[in-house]
């Protein structure tokens, strides 16, 4: 188990994880959490712990950032207006320059920068929109969202590393 | 009252019957409705969760289309209304990350002003049409029909960006009341549907979907009512797929809220509509098809 030890600011230097600063470890996202009443794997409170005492690996590599349903419920409750649900978001940003993304994720990401979108009409759902009289399709702008995510390098950030975790 | 209508991709996708309904019951209400053009992805939580930059940027885009329009945005999707309206609010407030998303708006000839607001249906139809006016509207109200509600989560969390609803909830209640229906109180009314662990963990995204639907079939309910895609898609959808793991009936026809106001307003719901409903509409539909 390696330890280092500047992990906490890591977090707290990555947009919205500046939230595990403040952390007091109460416990009261775990308690309000819909996950952690599921599965013992899940527990918000030892993730911050995690994070403050430098475990670094063992956060980033596993399946504990991908647990999360962003509902906010611990954001509301946190005592301190601390973002534990936001800090998440710092956290996969962080799991995924390591390789660590679910496929579910990747998918949706490729779509995006194929068609400007996560998700896309079938065949068939074209066809009912058309008895239906809607518009057929909309543009979707992808030549913009093709500029904008090559300045932002979205596909290097999901491409340079092939694993793809079930 | 005229919007920049985002539609979003699930709904024009998956969930017409959401379109259509919205499409003929608003400008009943006097809401007109201009379709966005050359709109992308709002970049929901799946995107949020690989990129920051990439996130605002796609989200700033779109605003920036209904800043060119000089209408506020009308959204029917809770994840999308989520990531406009917080965009939205970082943008307006922190100038650095203004001027560097703006830097790389430039390459498409866009500017990032701050001039409009985002809404929500459940904002528009509470606030801008207001309770009175959609009960006004109510020509063969629904009596003694029990309704469960689902506001779903973004709707209403984090409380510090919503400024304007109360608590989702409680508008959501009073407009489906407006309806004729009753609304029953369920436990876990505010939790999530489970749908953001769609395609990352289905098996907790369906335990968690499971665990609403044991709430919400003890209150007696006889039917659900949400304004979340995702929800709607949680909820109709997941009863399958919860009957096939753990062989479990929940049998809770799911409407959108806008599909209950429609009927209640005396339009019918077409053929397609009512079977793009995997959980049969039965019980709701009796005397009005």
């Amino acid at each position: 188990m390696s330890i280092k030890s500047d992990f906490m600011h890591e977090v707290a230097n990555t947009p919205r994880g500046e939230g595990i600063l403040l952390c007091i470890q109460c416990g009261r996202c775990s308690s309000s959490c819909p996950v952690a009443r599921l599965t013992a794997e899940h527990n918000p409170r030892r993730l911050m712990e995690m994070i403050i005492l430098g475990l670094r690996s063992d956060v980033v590599k596993g399946r504990l950032p991908w647990y999360c349903l962003s509902c906010f419920t611990c954001l509301d409750r946190c005592p301190q207006g601390g973002d534990v649900g936001e800090a998440m978001f710092a956290i996969r940003n962080l799991a995924v320059r390591e390789g660590n993304v679910p496929r579910g994720v990747i998918l949706q990401a490729r779509s995006l920068i194929r068609t400007g979108r996560v998700i896309n009409p079938t065949r068939s759902s074209l066809i009912v929109r058309e008895k239906l009289g809607l518009v057929k399709e909309q543009s979707t702008g992808i030549a913009d969202v093709k500029r904008i995510l090559e300045k932002t390098g979205l596909d290097r950030i999901i491409g340079y590393r092939r694993t793809v975790k079930e | 009252m005229k919007y920049a209508f985002y539609v979003g991709c699930l709904i024009p996708a998956r969930e017409i019957s959401y379109e259509v309904s919205v499409r003929k019951v608003l400008p009943e209400l006097g809401v007109e409705l201009i379709d966005m053009q050359g709109t992308n992805c709002c970049a929901p939580f799946s995107i949020q969760s690989l990129d920051y930059m990439s996130w605002i940027a796609l989200a700033a885009r779109n605003l920036c289309i209904a800043e060119e329009m000089g209408l506020d945005i009308l959204t029917l999707c809770n994840d999308c209304y989520e990531s406009l309206l917080m965009v939205n609010k970082i943008l307006k407030e922190d100038s650095d990350l203004r001027d560097r998303v703006n830097a790389i708006l430039s390459e498409v000839d866009k500017e990032f002003k701050g001039k409009i607001e985002v809404k929500h249906l459940v904002d528009v139809l509470y606030r801008d049409v207001g309770v009175d006016r959609v009960k006004d509207s109510v020509r063969e109200p629904f009596v003694g029909l029990k309704v469960a509600t689902q506001p779903g989560c973004h709707l209403s969390k984090p409380k510090r960006i919503h400024f304007g609803l109360r608590r989702g909830v409680e508008e959501l209640d009073e407009l489906v009341r407006a309806t004729g229906s009753d609304v029953v109180d369920y436990d876990r009314k505010e939790m999530c549907c489970g749908g953001p662990l769609r395609g990352i963990n289905d098996e907790l995204a369906r335990q968690v979907a499971r665990l609403k639907l044991m709430h919400i079939k003890a209150s007696g309910a006889d039917c659900i009512v949400t304004v979340c895609p995702f929800c709607f898609l949680e909820m109709d959808l997941g009863q399958l797929e919860i009957k096939r793991r753990f062989k479990e009936d929940y049998n809770l026809p799911v409407l959108h809220f806008i599909e209950l106001l429609r009927l209640a307003m005396g339009m019918k719901l077409g053929d397609l509509e009512i079977k793009s409903h995997r959980v049969p509409l039965n019980n709701i539909l009796r005397d009005r098809l």
